[in-house]
C-alpha cells in the first residue's frame, strides 16, 4: 500500500529551492516552484547526478552535470542527454509537514 | 514531395532529422552515414561504454524502430563520395545517386593522426567511434600498462576509464601544465592533480617521439629521451573537420565549412551543422568551430528550422562537459584572450566556478562539480557582462541577479 511519509518542513523549503530527502534509503527531491511542491527521484536518469544540485526554472529542473532537463510536473525529459523520464511522486503539505507518497 | 538529405549520421544529423519531423515536415528525409552502426551518442564511448557499464543499445541516439516509425530513411555504412551542387544530387560509395531539394552537411570531424616512427605498429589506438571503443576494450584488463599521448579532455576521460579498470596509465603532455592555454595554470594543475591522485602518472613537458616494438607496440619513446614500456597506447591529439566533400563541391571552406548564423553555406539550399562548421556566432561576433556535443545538438536543430524556411539564428553560448573519475568539469563561452580568472569556490577542493575576464568582461567560465553556477554563468557570458570581481567571488550573491 502506498502511504504518505513526512520528510521535512514546508516552511524551510523556499520558493525556487530544491532539497533532497532520504525516504527509506531512496533520495527524493522536493522542489518549491512558486509555492507549489513537486517530488521526484533526485537521481538523474542519464548519469546519476543529483538533480537537487541543479537549477530550477519554473517547473523545469536542470541537471547540474550535463544539462538534462525534466518537467517536474510529470517527469518527462524536455532537453539534453537523458532518454528516460524521472519518476515523480505525489506530494502534499499537512500542517507544516512535507509528505511524499511512496 | 520535398526531399531533404542529411549527410552524416552523428548527433547533428540526427537531431536535425528529429527536428524536421517535430516541425511537421512531411517530405522525405534521408540520412546517409559513413558508419554502419545505428546512430549513437559519442560521449559514452570514452566513459560508460568504454568501461562496459552500458551496452550499445543504451547509447543509441534514438531507439530501434524510431527511424522507420518517423519515415526517416537511413543509409548507413555507405558514405557520400560526391556532391553535385548544380544537379542537386549526391553520390554514395556504392554509386547510388540521391537527389535532394535541400541538403544538410553534418560530416563531423576525425582524429588527427601523428606520423612518427612506429605509428603502424599494432596496439596503438585512437578513439572517436564505437568501433574504436570496441578495439580499446579488448586491451583493457587490470595490471596492463598503457601510455596515453596528449592530455586533452577525451584523453583524460579515457585515462580515467582505464585507471578505474586497473590499467596503469602514463599520460604524456607536451605543455608544462595541461590545459594551460585554455583554462589557465591554476585549473590545469587541478586537473593534473585529479589524475595523479587517482593513480595515473602524468609526464608534462614531454611529447611523443615514436613507438617501438616488433609487431605490437612495446614502448613509447619521448622527446625527453625516455622510453616508457607499455602493453598498448592511445593517441588523443585533437581533431580536424571533415570538409573534403564540401570543398570538392566548391563550398567555402576554411578550417570548417563556412556558415552564417542561420547555418547557410555559400551555396543555396545547402546547410551545415556540427563539428564540421565554422559558424558565425552573433554573441562572439566572429566565426568559430567547436567540437561540442551541445553544438551538434542545437546547431542541428537550428539548421532543420532554417531548411524549412523558419529563420532560426543559432546563438547558443558554446558549452561542454567532461567527466573524469567523480569530477564533472564544464566550460561555457568563447575561448580567446583573457587577463584574469576570478574564482568563486575552491579550486583545491574541486568545487568552484571560475570566470575568465577579458578587459573586465566575462568571456567564458569553467566549473568543477558546480554545474548550477556554470549554467547561471552562461548568461553572464551571453551578456558579455562587466561585473565587479568581488561580486563574482562572493558565493552568497546569486549569479542570476548579477546580469544587468
Amino acid at each position: 500500500m502506498p502511504e504518505f511519509v513526512s520528510v521535512g518542513r514546508a516552511s524551510e523549503l523556499e520558493e525556487g529551492e530544491v532539497r533532497v530527502f532520504d525516504v527509506d534509503g531512496q533520495a527524493i527531491a522536493v522542489a518549491n516552484s512558486a509555492g507549489t511542491l513537486y517530488a521526484f527521484d533526485d537521481t538523474c536518469t542519464h548519469a546519476q547526478c543529483s538533480l537537487a544540485e541543479g537549477d530550477l526554472d519554473g517547473t523545469t529542473v536542470i541537471c547540474p552535470c550535463h544539462d538534462g532537463e525534466f518537467d517536474i510536473t510529470n517527469g518527462e525529459v524536455l532537453d539534453g542527454p537523458p532518454d528516460e523520464p524521472v519518476i515523480v511522486y505525489p506530494v502534499r503539505v499537512e500542517g507544516d509537514d512535507i509528505q511524499i507518497e511512496v | 514531395m520535398l526531399r531533404f538529405l542529411i549527410i552524416g549520421g552523428g548527433l547533428a544529423g540526427v537531431s536535425a532529422a528529429v527536428q524536421l519531423r517535430e516541425e511537421g515536415f512531411d517530405g522525405a528525409i534521408t540520412i546517409v552515414g559513413e558508419e554502419s552502426d545505428q546512430p549513437y551518442d559519442r560521449p559514452p564511448c570514452s566513459k560508460e561504454y568504454l568501461r562496459g557499464d552500458k551496452p550499445f543499445e543504451k547509447i543509441l541516439l534514438k531507439p530501434e524502430g524510431f527511424y522507420a516509425d518517423n519515415t526517416i530513411t537511413t543509409i548507413l555504412g555507405s558514405p557520400v563520395t560526391r556532391i553535385d551542387l548544380e544537379g542537386k544530387v549526391v553520390e554514395t560509395k556504392t554509386k547510388e545517386q540521391i537527389p535532394y531539394d535541400s541538403l544538410l552537411i553534418a560530416t563531423g570531424s576525425r582524429n588527427r593522426k601523428l606520423q612518427v616512427p612506429g605509428s603502424n605498429l599494432e596496439g596503438i589506438w585512437d578513439l572517436r567511434t564505437v568501433a574504436d571503443a570496441n578495439k580499446i576494450r579488448t586491451e583493457i584488463s587490470a595490471g596492463r600498462t598503457a601510455v596515453l599521448v596528449g592530455m586533452g579532455f577525451i584523453g583524460c576521460e579515457v585515462a580515467a576509464a582505464l585507471t578505474q579498470a586497473g590499467v596503469k596509465v602514463t599520460i604524456l603532455e607536451a605543455l608544462a601544465v595541461p590545459f594551460q592555454h585554455v583554462l589557465g595554470r591554476e585549473v590545469g594543475q587541478s586537473i593534473e592533480h585529479l589524475h595523479l591522485s587517482n593513480g595515473a602518472l602524468v609526464r608534462t613537458n614531454e611529447s611523443l617521439a615514436g613507438f617501438e616494438g616488433t609487431y605490437r607496440v612495446q614502448s613509447v619513446s619521448t622527446t625527453a629521451g625516455e622510453n616508457i614500456e607499455c602493453d598498448f597506447a592511445i593517441v588523443g591529439v585533437g581533431a580536424q573537420p571533415n570538409v573534403e566533400l564540401a570543398a570538392a563541391a566548391g563550398l567555402d571552406v576554411d578550417n570548417g565549412i563556412m556558415v552564417d548564423a542561420f547555418c547557410r553555406t555559400s551555396a543555396p539550399d545547402v546547410f551545415a551543422a556540427g563539428d564540421v562548421t565554422r559558424h558565425f556566432h552573433p554573441v562572439a561576433g566572429q566565426s568559430i568551430r567547436v567540437e561540442h556535443w551541445q553544438n551538434a545538438l542545437k546547431q542541428g536543430q537550428a539548421a532543420a528550422r532554417n531548411m524549412l524556411g523558419i529563420p532560426s539564428e543559432y546563438a547558443e553560448v558554446h558549452w561542454f562537459w567532461s567527466d573524469h573519475y567523480d569530477c564533472n568539469i564544464q566550460y561555457a563561452g568563447f575561448h580567446g584572450p583573457w587577463d584574469e580568472l576570478v574564482v568563486r569556490g575552491s579550486v583545491e577542493e574541486r568545487k568552484f566556478v571560475g570566470f575568465y575576464l577579458n578587459q573586465g568582461a566575462v568571456s567564458a567560465a569553467v566549473a568543477m562539480n558546480n554545474g548550477r553556477d556554470l549554467r547561471r554563468a552562461k548568461e553572464l557570458v551571453r551578456a558579455g557582462a562587466t561585473i565587479d570581481p568581488d561580486a563574482l567571488r562572493n558565493p552568497d550573491l546569486d549569479l542570476r541577479k548579477l546580469v544587468g
